[in-house]
């Protein structure tokens, strides 16, 4: 059987079936790693996504930002300390690339901070390498005019998740804490769309989010012009420790699951492509922070690892072994667990440098009754 | 076999197993005590999986009740029925193969009980196929509940009591049970879920997988189990690989 038999017999929807087909005749080697992610899930092997740090550099200063404490300005201004970290660099994320491809892992989604303000953003996707890896950015929108998605497209990317967190104008703008970032968003989805770039918008979900009509009208619009729309939990981390009330309900995650029958929503615990892992912590996505921290999602910031002293196959067994991260749970971790959350608050609460090293938050020792 | 096996919830504490399994619960998953209304279930099955001959309403009822009080009177098992816990009814049946028989008349009649209970919400079936595919896990005691079947109603009650167990803990735990405790299968399981059809859907909180743990997929490593999806119901195929979780829940199945 080849790879295109093989994929008439996935659980992809035709135009998703479309685009791998497209993705496959340019780019064999990445095509064939992400075909081969459902056999490997049913040996036991993982194929998170790699959501790289390098840079948190931002022209932003959103309400709810998860990387506002890893920054220079907050540990500058609000902690009066520095980053006197070593840094991630170009041949690291060399051979982090070469280390994952090792493993099967095929995706990496290049993340900040504002990657567009990268002074090094192509010299990263090379490193990464685009022939070996599908390559996403994320992006606030702000300076994805066609120039720039062009340029994308160029270098090797295939995707960019745009942020849009109110379909209201004035409430992004005022969310993002940036007058005119909505306008640059839309100018940024016909960009991205109009160069091929593969997109789906991503939105924080705050309490009560769900019943809002604008919310429902960003679903109706994603779903119409034929792209996702990505649902993040609002999580009590960064600068969102500071907005407990935003933490979602399991009305709110509830209601969610049947708008995904009407609109083309999804969230991380939404099963795709035939394979339902729950939370998506370790066993579908990873983060590599600056200082080469593996943590098992966004917005928890405690160490699974550093893989400068530790391979990343024992930084993901440590995650799948560990009972709070482990094979399967529906919920989001550390956007609904309160046990989870107040263990997790109080244990970050202690260090100025982000993440918390393995062995003082999570560690070999964790139980779910810490 | 005299000390009590379950803690004060009803789960059957795990107990020098080499297997995975989660010494001790914070019970953040959790499972509503569904109604045990007899009546209600005998005429619900009756209706849904077809009528049990052999087997009355009141005899129903006699058999759960000396099922629950054969149990409660053993110091060893008196505990689990503290814990979750639903009797079940499952019609005569011949069954040739286990995955066809659960796609083609069982699943059907979970969906059937689950939309009449619950008419906004859906049930799925996401294995991508179950006939051919199935067979009775080794050390399960699930083949004596088919044997049964084919030759009488089968009465009993669905214990999902072996919370944040692997599949290997459970079927390791059983054998240190009394010889009328199975492991919970496919048609069994079905049978519970159309005796309490939403025993899986909470509003205010997250409830645990309801495993078929004596059934196995293509291999070993395979297995299925119901889960909630909001408000909906749907069975799932896992390669579970000898983990645990305390999201997942085997069952005992006590035939009486």
């Amino acid at each position: 059987m080849d790879l295109y038999d093989a994929l008439a017999e996935t659980n992809l929807s035709p135009a998703e079936q479309e685009k791998r087909g497209e993705l496959m005749a340019r780019k064999p080697y990445v095509a064939s790693k992400l075909a081969n992610i459902e056999a490997m899930e049913e040996r036991g092997e993982i194929s998170p996504i790699i959501r790289l740090e390098k840079s948190y550099l931002c022209n932003f200063q959103c309400t709810h930002c998860s990387a506002e404490y890893y920054m220079d300005r907050h540990l500058e201004k609000v902690l009066q300390t520095k980053e006197n970290r070593k840094q991630m660099t170009l041949d690291e994320v060399r051979l982090l690339s070469k280390e994952a491809d090792e493993l099967g892992l095929a995706r990496f989604v290049i993340t900040g901070g504002e990657p567009l303000v990268m002074r090094d953003f192509e010299e990263v996707v090379q490193a990464i390498d685009p022939d070996r890896h599908y390559v996403i950015t994320d992006t606030n929108g702000w300076f994805l005019d066609d120039e720039k998605a062009r340029w994308l497209k160029d270098i090797g990317v295939e995707k960019v998740q745009l942020s849009l967190d109110s379909w209201i104008e004035e409430e992004h703008d005022n969310f993002r804490n940036k007058k005119g970032s909505h306008k640059r968003v839309m100018r940024a989805i016909k960009s991205a769309v109009d160069n091929d770039l593969n997109l789906i918008l991503s939105t924080v979900l705050v309490s009560g989010r769900t019943k809002a009509k604008e919310f429902e009208e960003m679903c109706k619009f994603c779903t119409d012009q034929g792209f996702g729309l990505y649902v993040s939990y609002a999580k009590p981390t960064g600068s969102c420790t500071d907005h407990p009330e935003f933490v979602i309900t399991k009305e709110d995650a509830d209601l969610l699951r049947e708008m995904e029958k009407k609109y083309n929503v999804f969230t991380h615990m939404t099963p795709s492509y035939g394979s339902n892992k729950g939370c998506i912590t370790v066993k579908g996505i990873i983060t590599i922070t600056s200082t080469m921290e593996i943590t098992p999602c966004p917005y928890i910031d405690m160490s699974l690892g550093n893989l400068r002293e530790t391979s990343m196959k024992e930084i993901l067994a440590r995650g799948m072994r560990n009972p709070w991260l482990g094979p399967h749970r529906p919920d989001c971790l550390i956007g609904e667990d309160p046990q989870f959350i107040d263990l997790h608050t109080k244990v970050t609460a202690n260090y100025t440098h982000l993440p918390v090293p393995w062995g003082e938050g999570f560690s070999d020792e964790n139980t779910l009754q810490d | 076999m005299s000390e009590n096996l379950f803690n004060e919830y009803g789960r059957l504490v795990p107990e020098s197993l080499t297997n995975a399994v989660y010494e001790q619960s914070r019970r953040y998953f959790l499972c509503d005590a569904p109604s045990t209304d007899l009546d209600d279930i005998y005429s619900r099955t009756c209706n849904i999986l077809g009528p049990a001959d052999d087997l009355t309403a009141d005899d129903f009822r006699g058999r759960i009740e000396k099922i629950l009080s054969s149990l409660e009177s053993d110091p060893a098992t008196k505990g689990i029925t503290a814990g979750v816990h639903i009797p079940l009814l499952i019609p005569r049946m011949d069954i040739d193969d286990l995955g066809s028989a659960l796609e083609e008349h069982y699943l059907p009649a979970v969906e059937r009980a689950f939309l009449q209970r619950l008419p906004e919400a859906e049930f799925s079936n996401e294995t991508n196929g179950l006939a051919g595919k199935l067979s009775v896990r080794d050390g399960s005691r699930h083949g004596q509940l088919l044997e049964k079947l084919a030759k009488q109603s089968v009465v009993g009650v669905y214990f999902p009591a072996m919370t944040e167990y692997s599949v290997p803990a459970a079927v390791e735990q059983i054998q240190r049970m009394p010889e009328n405790c199975l492991l919970t299968g496919g048609i069994d399981l079905c049978a519970a879920l159309i005796a309490a059809p939403d025993a899986l859907i909470r509003k205010d909180g997250y409830p645990p997988t309801f495993w078929l743990t004596a059934i196995q997929g293509e291999s070993e490593n395979i297995c299925y189990h119901f889960e909630a999806y909001g408000y909906n119901l749907k069975l799932y195929r896992r390669a579970h690989l000898g983990q645990t979780s305390e999201y997942w829940w085997q069952g005992i199945t006590v035939l009486g």
